[in-house]
């Protein structure tokens, strides 16, 4: 017996439990599909945000406006971090932590995105019009 | 010998049976590598299909939520927010699949049902996930992922339990 022969063997098998297959089911899977389609262009096509929330360890969060070209300083555990904002995004730029994942995780603009530096504890995070923020600051 | 007050009827042998089946598939697939967390083939989900289509919902719904608890506890996950997980797409998918159990056999096979199934194995997590384990709207990114899996291994136990109930069986099996 040729390989060829073994593998014919194993499509027909897959072509008989294709057969099982009804038109309700075809039915089910391609509204399945679309499900699927449809929460991946959900997670794609996020609103972009347009505020900015900086949390630290020291005061209440802070809410700013994103449509700016702005570098600041935010105080935490360690000691002093940068971030950047520019026009609709934000990222870390310094930070005193060791392993600069904030840093490398680059610029977010989606609303509920979030930044999180664990060892200098500065959170920044992306909110949207319809989340409640406490101050709003140029 | 004291005699037993409890007298087991023949529904009680065939579901302690099944979950028994059903308790070992879960407790191996606890031990399979996944290459992704939470994305689990749920090969125990196969004897749950089997079960409603060879016997009725309910001895289906006794195997499903007794395999949940009893599985749980040997893996020790007990009362643990994955057990919550499981049982909560657990129920979900009961609720559908007693809710599309009655649709036209020329028309729907077995698939159908599976992928309803998984569908509401993955709604009832992530309904429970979002309520309690991580509050935030940002754990939906998740969702196509979780919708892929469960459309493949949906299909995937749809095609299993196929060949399980094309077997002809004997007297005293199920």
């Amino acid at each position: 017996m040729s390989p060829y022969n073994g593998l014919n063997k194993i499509m027909k098998k897959i072509l008989q439990y294709i057969k099982i297959i009804k038109l309700g089911d075809t039915f089910v899977i391609v509204t399945f599909m679309g499900l699927i389609f449809w929460s991946v262009s959900q997670s794609w096509n996020m609103p972009s945000g347009q505020y900015l929330k900086i949390e630290n360890n020291q005061e209440d969060s802070k809410v700013f406006s994103l449509n700016q070209t702005v570098n600041k300083q935010v105080i935490g555990f360690l000691g002093s971090s940068e971030i950047s904002i520019a026009e609709g995004k934000v990222r870390f730029v310094k930070s005193p932590c060791t392993k600069k994942y904030c840093i490398h995780h680059g610029w977010i603009n989606k609303i509920n995105q979030t930044i999180v530096c664990l060892p200098n504890q500065i959170t920044i995070s992306i909110v949207g019009d319809s989340e409640s923020y406490d101050t709003v600051n140029y | 010998m004291t005699q037993s007050i409890i007298k087991p009827t023949k529904k009680d042998h065939t579901i302690a049976k099944l979950a028994a089946i059903a308790i070992v598939l879960s407790v191996i697939e606890f031990f399979l590598p996944s290459p992704i967390p939470g994305i689990k083939p749920g090969i125990a989900n196969i004897i749950i299909l089997y079960t409603l289509v060879r016997f009725d919902f309910s001895t289906a719904a006794w195997v499903s939520l007794v395999r949940v608890f009893v599985s749980s506890i040997i893996v020790g996950s007990f009362l643990s927010p994955t057990f919550f997980l499981s049982l909560f797409g657990a129920i979900v998918s009961l609720v559908l699949l007693y809710a599309v159990q009655k649709l036209p056999k020329p028309y729907f096979s077995i698939v159908s049902l599976s992928l309803i199934a998984s569908f509401g194995h993955i709604v009832g997590q992530f309904i429970i996930a979002r309520l309690w384990i991580i509050p935030h709207d940002s754990i939906f990114n998740l969702l196509p992922l979780f919708l892929i899996s469960a459309l493949i291994f949906g299909l995937f136990s749809a095609f299993v339990c196929n060949i399980l109930l094309k077997h002809k069986l004997k007297k005293h099996t199920f």
